[in-house]
């Protein structure tokens, strides 16, 4: 038998099942007529005896379908007719769900995007990352002694000028050990990857290129490779372009250098960049066995440095997976936001439960006619969430396109350098969870109300037309979710506020320089140009000197490093007549080199002594230190006139002046965690870096009163003129930089109040509902109440009464629940505590008055009952 | 309802019967019911209607056939016939059925009490 046949003759053999059921019924009553029966009592007994005709017809039909799929597919376009009855419930409830399925959807996009989709490089399983940092001969023994993997490390963020292509670009470059490539698997669109050993000098002049470098300078020209560049004034063959899609350590690399590992320049050799490491496990070894490895090879490495290197550098280093180690800044801000999110869903879910709830009531005569019909208990409540979800899957569908929208905003709310932010697309997997949500949605908003109309209808039937004991029952479980709703609101607004209180401290933080009217540009000639130290600083001298007769120009300096700009200059110092108690010789320092004006234009306050003056280019060597630094190494004691020495000088310098503290690393904290002081001195010839060389990455930071983009266009031109070869980029405002510093907690912060204001929103809706509801319920009662005497006043107080339970009830379980939760926020918290009293009040307080807002409607229709009509109802 | 849910027979007795009596003759629907009825003395309670569901999986199965035909009181009724796949699953199931009750009539026999 061909199910296709069978497909096609189902009318008639439905049609032919009715006749034989009616023509059995006749029979029978024939039958019994002819016994003697009347014929009203023969058909009721034919009935009776028969049992239930349209069961038994459906029954028979069943035997004919695919049961289960076909009886859904009628509970679906059933569902959706009732659905179209009540339009502006169903158009409320969608609106509601798609706005949290939506929201939801949009932040997992970024929880998969970032945390949960494999790295996209091949047997990504097998990439750990080594969670110390390791100058190049730490990382040379290392590739020697660790066996289960292969090692690589990478400095990032070396810029770098590219010249002899048009205008000088500055690059950001990643130095790289030579395996790095192959250990990551990727492999060039172009050329080919580096090789083991050129890493070596002598055999390390090359270089890779980004596809949008590739693309942006070389106009995309194959024939790029094995030709030379001039990469910091130094010939470099290109041997390889990356895909567009490659991105490491971050999008912001824009070609790949390799190391230099050379054993005779100590200092870079032990000292230079301390590097993050990744590993390619081997196929048969394991993430303990590499983790036992690693720990072993970290208690002999500080044997292999040319000096003691504290106990504590990479004490608890451990191997973890390498998307792991690559997002664990971001994972805690991710989850916090999709527990965000997840609260606002769980509030839309209430509503909408809410409404149905108080929906069911007028719906409990139709379903017990269903009932009486034959339906049973379990196929109404099926029916029921059939509804259900089919409402939560169209506001998933709804959700779907602003979730669309919503990334993309989200995208470009995040501060870039969010690591894998490129990875981030809607795949099949956040398809997945929008219909594994809308599903969980739809049963969650269903079940209560499903279970309440289909209790209801079997028990008081087609009588009463809905009071009793039903009803109250339903009451009592819409009070508790709309007290539920209030708590989850308030829960979320305080987090909110807690976000704000930080945020607020944060940038209202003095980061001890005045940021107004600071234009900043980083002027960076070739490395090779500032080996001859002379030439270096008489290029920078000339240029300072011009800047300072431009037009409107108050000052100007030049520093290392900007403070907040995102970079550190470490160098070690010895302090005299210090024994630190850890038995730290040289500790290190964040040194930062400027020119005399610096503090004037950058308006730190000098605390004691002074600061540099020119005469200080020539003169004996000094160093001016930061009040923090002071206090800590010379507590109760006057730090001027003591001395500091930067490792391996012969000279001491003299400390002739103390300022006041800077945010210099970030809003936070002056200071990075391992720097144990911050040393400023004059930029002359003795002011060397690491390298032995004075530094040639300097930005010039200038106050002034004029339009900035006129003082960068001067600015442009000077440089050229002095030097064609010297790059001018990252012009920028002091603001600008200061407000880069504050852009991830003001990305997070912005999408809490978001989410805040939609909780509170819904809960809004929520209370407002149930009061409407209750007073619509208790019409009659307040219209005799107030045929009986009972004043207006007497009748705002019992609404407002029963409005101020809800309002009170859900506060309070907000405020236990945040209470719980939000200590989970505190890693994100800067300057408020997680149970700060000033947000958890005032939040409470708003939320009283708003939510006694929300009763104002319903308790006005309350006042306004006219006793005649409401005893007359019904 | 309940007595479709709490039927007193066993999964697949009532298909038995009806094949059972539909070996001895052709019948329709009506008159297969009078006869299971009248045949078990009134002791099986079953519901009319409960026969027309059965009918359908027999049918869907092909273990009998229907043919339009007139009845004894002159209307026009489907009459149900044996295929010769329902003989056979008849005796399949009988014996089944016999083997099934020797079982328990030797658990339930006197005797071991």
């Amino acid at each position: 038998m061909s199910w296709i046949k069978q497909l096609f003759s189902r009318r008639r053999l439905y049609g032919e099942l009715s006749e034989e059921i009616h023509v059995h019924l006749e029979e029978k009553i024939e039958e019994l007529v002819a016994d003697g029966m009347s014929r009203r009592e023969a058909t009721a007994a034919a009935r009776r005896q028969f049992g239930n005709v349209s069961v038994t017809e459906e029954e028979g039909r069943e035997v004919w379908q695919w049961p289960s799929l076909e009886s859904f597919v009628a509970d679906v376009r059933f569902a959706a007719r009732t659905l179209r009855k009540s339009p502006i419930f169903t158009a409320i409830a969608v609106l509601t769900l798609a706005l949290g399925i939506g929201a939801n959807t949009a932040i997992f996009s970024l929880v998969n995007g970032i945390l949960l989709v494999p790295l996209p490089y091949s047997h990504a399983d097998k990439l750990v990352s080594i969670t110390g940092s390791y100058p190049q001969g730490a990382l040379v023994a290392m590739r020697q002694q660790v066996h289960s993997m292969d090692v690589a490390g990478y400095a990032e963020g070396h810029e770098l000028n590219l010249t002899g292509q048009g205008e000088p670009v500055r690059l950001s470059g990643t130095f790289v050990s030579a395996e790095l490539f192959s250990i990551l698997g990727a492999n060039p669109e172009l050329g080919r990857v580096f090789e083991p050993g050129e890493d070596i000098p002598g055999q390390d002049a090359y270089v890779i290129l980004s596809h949008a470098v590739w693309q942006q300078r070389f106009a995309g020209d194959p024939s790029i490779i094995g030709r030379s560049i001039a990469v910091e004034g130094m010939g470099r063959q290109v041997v390889g372009v990356m895909p567009a899609d490659f991105h490491f350590p971050s999008t912001k690399t824009q070609i790949w250098i390799p190391l230099h590992n050379d054993p005779r320049s100590t200092s870079a050799y032990w000292a230079g960049d301390f590097m993050p490491v990744i590993g390619r496990l081997h196929p048969d070894a394991t993430m303990p066995q590499a983790q036992t490895e690693i720990r072993v090879f970290q208690s002999r490495v500080g044997a292999l440095f040319p000096w003691a290197m504290p106990a504590s550098w990479n004490a608890d280093v451990s191997v973890i997976s390498l998307q792991n180690g690559m997002v664990a800044d971001v994972r805690v801000r991710l989850l916090l936001l999709l527990a965000a999110v997840g609260l606002v869903l769980l509030i839309a879910c209430t509503n909408v439960a809410n409404l149905s709830l108080a929906r069911a009531a007028t719906r409990e005569r139709e379903v017990a006619i269903r009932a009486a019909m034959g339906a049973g208990r379990k196929r109404i409540v099926r029916q029921l969430l059939t509804e259900s979800v089919l409402l939560a899957s169209i506001g998933a569908a709804l959700g779907l396109l602003l979730a669309f929208e919503a990334l993309t905003l989200l995208k470009s709310l995040l501060p870039a350098d969010t690591p894998r932010l490129m990875d981030v697309h809607m795949d099949w997997r956040v398809l997945a969870f929008t219909a594994g949500l809308a599903i969980l949605t739809g049963l969650i908003v269903g079940v209560a109300p499903a279970l309440q109309i289909s209790r209801g209808a079997l028990n008081s039937s087609l009588k009463s037309g809905g009071r009793g004991e039903a009803v109250s029952v339903s009451q009592r479980l819409r009070s508790a979710l709309v007290v539920g709703e209030i708590g989850l609101a308030v829960l979320l607004v305080i987090a909110a506020g807690l976000m704000i209180r930080s945020f607020w401290a944060l940038s209202h933080v003095n980061p001890g320089f005045r940021a107004d009217h600071i234009l900043t540009a980083r002027i960076t000639p070739n490395q090779s140009f500032c080996s001859d130290s002379v030439r270096c600083l008489s290029f920078y001298r000339s240029l300072l000197d011009q800047v300072q007769s431009f037009p409107g120009v108050s000052g100007a300096a030049i520093v290392n490093t900007l403070p907040l700009g995102g970079r550190v200059t470490k160098r070690s110092l010895n302090i005299e007549d210090h024994v630190d108690p850890s038995g730290e010789t040289a500790p290190l320092f964040w040194l930062n080199i400027v020119t005399s004006d610096y503090f004037r234009v950058m308006d730190i306050p000098v605390l004691a002594g002074r600061g540099f003056t020119n005469a200080d280019i020539s003169g004996a060597p000094v160093a001016v230190i930061t009040a923090e630094t002071a206090r800590r190494y010379w507590p109760n004691q006057n730090a001027l006139g003591k001395h500091i020495r930067l490792l391996d000088d012969t000279d001491w310098r003299t400390i002739v002046g103390v300022i006041s503290d800077v945010r210099a690393y970030d809003l936070q904290s002056n200071t990075p965690k391992w720097i144990q002081g911050t040393a400023y001195v004059p930029y002359n010839a003795a002011a060397t870096l690491e390298d032995k060389r004075v530094p040639s990455e300097m930005t010039i930071a200038i106050r002034t009163a004029a339009h900035e983009s006129q003082i960068a266009a001067l600015l442009r031109e000077r440089v050229a003129a002095l030097n064609h070869e010297v790059p001018v980029s990252e012009v920028q405002t002091m603001n600008a930089v200061v407000s880069q510093a504050v852009s991830t907690p003001a990305s997070t912060t912005s999408l809490f109040v978001a989410f805040a204001a939609v909780a509170l929103l819904l809960g809004i809706i929520g209370i407002y509902g149930v009061l409407s509801f209750l007073v619509a319920q208790r019409t009659r009662e307040i219209g005799l109440r107030i045929a009986l005497g009972a004043q207006r006043r007497d009748v705002l107080i019992l609404i407002l009464k029963e409005g101020a339970k809800f309002s009170l009830a859900g506060i309070s379980v907000g405020l236990i629940g945040a209470f719980l939760v939000t200590r989970w926020m505190a890693s994100e918290l800067y300057g408020v505590g997680p149970l700060d009293p000033v947000t958890y009040i005032g939040v409470a307080v708003v939320m009283a008055v708003v939510t006694m807002l929300a009763c104002y409607i319903p308790t006005r229709r309350a006042m306004g009952v006219d006793p005649m009509v409401a005893l007359r109802y019904e | 309802m309940k007595n479709r849910e709490h039927r007193d027979l066993f999964p697949g007795a009532l298909e038995m019967m009806i094949l059972r009596t539909l070996k001895r003759q052709p019948l329709h629907g009506y008159a297969l019911a009078q006869y299971i009825k009248q045949s078990s003395n009134d002791l099986l309670q079953i519901e009319e209607g409960s026969l027309y569901p059965a009918l359908q999986r027999l049918l869907k199965e092909e273990l009998v056939k229907a043919e339009w035909g007139v009845s004894s009181t002159n209307r026009r009724v489907r009459i149900y016939k044996l295929t010769a796949a329902g003989t056979r699953h008849l005796q399949r199931e009988v014996s089944r059925f016999e083997k099934m009750l020797d079982g328990i009539t030797r658990v339930l026999a006197p005797g071991e009490l």
